[in-house]
């Protein structure tokens, strides 16, 4: 177990940058998960980490020891790649022992620490094979018990299941959640897919091109997301975001084609401003008494629930449903929005207003 | 029915696309081939309208009568024995340096590879006059340096002829397997290489664990080609040394054109060509069966 902190970290390639300074402390034992879109330095931070890439300014310290100029091997971490990385020539023992080998540990040692991360695993039966004959989620669970095998104070998981099919990707999300709960080892992940972080994290460090958006826990980013990015890049289906100007006495926003939404209480200093009203699809409630009309565009039932994408005063909402409605295509609905539930955001720089009714 | 007609209309095209090629190979590659083991059965000078069936005799007298033919069988084999190791290790080296990102890597891969497309002939007369012991180049940097005991006349020397027409070929023949490495380290897998780094491998490491098995199969064209190109191996002895000086320098395929073109016995050139087309086979088809194998197992 090992605390990384990471302080004032820039990255620059020329006179490019793509790490603004970051600073992230990450705490003992703690599942962190670094999420963002493509391209938003998630990977280059944690291969910065791994020492895998040079950190152009600042300091990343595992366990209060600077690690800046260590090579990879003396950073005490593993790493779990996305295309597993797993030498083609050994087997499945071979490539677990490989780092032990190096490190000249001697071979009873090696055989006991290989025998009990697979027990772990349930690698037993595979040990002989070669990682051509194993299937992605074995190749995914050596590529974790090569980890394993090394004890490192940290693990680095760089979109261990972005190669894997939807059914295996949640197993294995469970099993990394699992292992993780076991070991008590240090973790930070990289995934684009904020489900996997959601689903897995202790804490989700939010990253939008090169810059922390927030820092919290799951719930934490969904129910208080900071800024607009945060708010539309976490939930699925995503956050609706409807463009308005607050109107006097609490009338409600006036959105693009002139209408006016009620959208609950806000303060009155905000009126006259213009702004992004957010809300969730859970948080749109089909009623039956008196609402805001809607035109029913499209309909997607996943089975435990139904996303009906509905047009209302112009804009275009997602609104998720549990209940069995027998909604059609070019139904109109009264719709309202969940009070207390909304979200407001600077139209101007996308950060959260505070609102002191409409918080929760 | 459609689908016959599309498969069958997909057969032509692949017959008129393959058809001139084969019509090629047959005339100027299978038939030839034919013909010299068919020759290597007679007595004849080329010229005469009558060719005299002689059975295996020529075979005999080459591997009995002909002092030159096992000199010849002997300095090709050392001559591919060299080949195999030393060009393929300068090319990997070269490629593995030139793989780094250093300043003019482009220019230097071209100027590396730039011996490989001079012909032969023409290497050899530059080398040549390289080699001339009061003329050349050698000889002057040498006489330079102070070394002037060092020169030598290093195509007219029995002892170390072979070798300095081996130096020519060395240096035109590097650049080649250079390019097919440089092609397969591009196929080196990165995360394996940052894999290999975390573990803990140095630089010998990831060299013996990771670039070497990745680059199997290229080691594999690398060797078969340095192994039947030096087995073939001709238009550069003929330029340098001509086979001389006293056979020192006689290879097999030039021992088969002299035979045959010089001496116009084409019975006997066509059973040193054949020797020559078996010994090729005997150490290549093994080779290749047994890398396949060995790729098999590890797949």
């Amino acid at each position: 177990m090992a605390s990384v902190t990471i302080s004032e970290v820039r990255k620059t390639y020329g006179a490019v940058a793509v790490i603004h300074g970051v600073d992230i402390d990450i705490r003992h034992g703690e599942f962190v998960v670094l999420v963002g879109p493509s391209g938003c330095g998630k990977s280059t931070l944690l291969r910065m980490i791994a020492g895998l890439e040079n950190i152009s300014a600042g300091t990343i310290a595992i366990d209060d020891r600077v690690v800046n100029h260590l090579e990879p091997k003396d950073r005490d971490i593993a790493m779990v790649f996305q295309n597993y990385a797993l030498y083609p020539q050994m087997t499945v023992a071979q490539n677990m022992s490989f780092a032990l080998e190096l490190a000249r540990v001697d071979k009873a040692t090696i055989r006991q620490k290989v025998d009990a991360a697979a027990a772990i695993l349930g690698l037993e039966p595979l040990l002989d094979r070669k990682p051509a004959q194993l299937s992605g989620g074995q190749r995914q669970r050596v590529a974790m018990g090569r980890a394993i095998v090394r004890n490192p104070k940290v693990f680095l998981f760089d979109e261990p299941l972005s190669n894997l099919d939807a059914k295996l990707r949640v197993a294995m999300r469970a099993e990394i959640k699992s292992l993780h709960q076991r070991l008590g080892t240090t973790v930070v992940y990289v995934t684009h897919d904020q489900i996997e972080a959601m689903t897995m994290a202790d804490r989700i460090v939010v990253l939008n091109a090169g810059r922390v958006e927030q820092i919290g826990t799951p719930l934490e980013l969904y129910d208080r997301p900071v800024n607009r990015f945060v708010a539309g890049f976490i939930g699925s289906p995503a956050m609706n975001f409807i463009a308005g100007t607050l109107e006097a006495g609490q009338a409600g926003l006036k959105v693009a084609s002139g209408a006016v939404i009620a959208v609950g209480p806000y303060p009155a200093e905000l009126v006259g401003r213009q702004v992004e009203f957010g809300i969730r699809p859970e948080h749109i409630l089909v009623s039956d008494a008196e609402g805001l009309d809607a035109r029913v565009d499209v309909v997607e039932p996943t089975g435990s629930e139904t996303h009906v994408v509905v047009d209302a005063a112009g804009e275009k909402l997602v609104a998720l449903i549990r209940r069995r409605l027998p909604i059609a295509v070019g139904d109109r609905l009264s719709i309202a929005f969940e009070e207390g539930q909304g979200h407001l955001f600077d139209a101007g720089n996308g950060q959260r207003l505070a609102l002191e009714p409409m918080d929760v | 029915m459609a689908a016959r007609a599309i498969g069958s209309n997909m057969r032509i095209q692949a017959l008129l696309l393959l058809g001139p090629a084969l019509v090629i190979y047959v005339v100027f590659a299978v038939f030839p081939m034919l013909d010299v083991i068919w020759l290597s059965f007679f007595k004849w000078n080329g010229l005469d309208p009558v060719k005299v069936y002689v059975g295996a005799s020529n075979y005999v007298d080459v591997f009995t009568k002909d002092p030159v033919f096992w000199v010849a069988f002997r300095n090709t084999m050392i001559w591919t024995a060299l080949s195999v190791v030393i060009p393929p290790m300068i090319g990997l080296g070269l490629a593995l340096g030139l793989n780094q990102p250093i300043f003019g890597r482009n220019t230097l891969r071209a100027i590396y590879y730039l011996p490989v497309i001079i012909a032969p002939i023409a290497v050899a007369t530059m080398w040549r006059w390289m080699y001339d012991p009061f003329f050349g180049l050698f000889g002057q940097i040498l006489t330079s340096l102070g070394l002037q005991s060092w020169v030598m006349d290093w195509l007219g020397n029995r002892d170390i002829a072979l070798y300095s027409a081996f130096g020519a070929y060395v240096w035109q023949s590097v650049g080649f397997s250079m390019v097919l490495f440089l092609a397969g380290l591009q196929g080196v897998n990165r995360s394996l290489v940052e894999a290999a780094r975390i573990d803990g491998a140095g630089r010998w490491s990831i060299f013996r664990y990771v670039t070497l098995p990745a680059l199997r199969t290229t080691l594999t064209i690398v060797l078969v080609l340095a192994i039947i190109n030096s087995l073939k191996a001709f238009d550069i002895v003929y330029g340098l040394t001509g086979g001389g000086p006293a056979q020192s320098t006689q290879m097999l395929a030039l021992w088969a054109f002299t035979q045959s073109m010089q001496i116009f016995d084409f019975g006997r050139g066509s059973a040193i060509s054949v020797v020559l087309l078996g010994v090729t086979l005997a150490v290549v088809i093994p080779y290749m069966r047994w890398t396949q194998k060995r790729e098999e197992t590890t797949e």
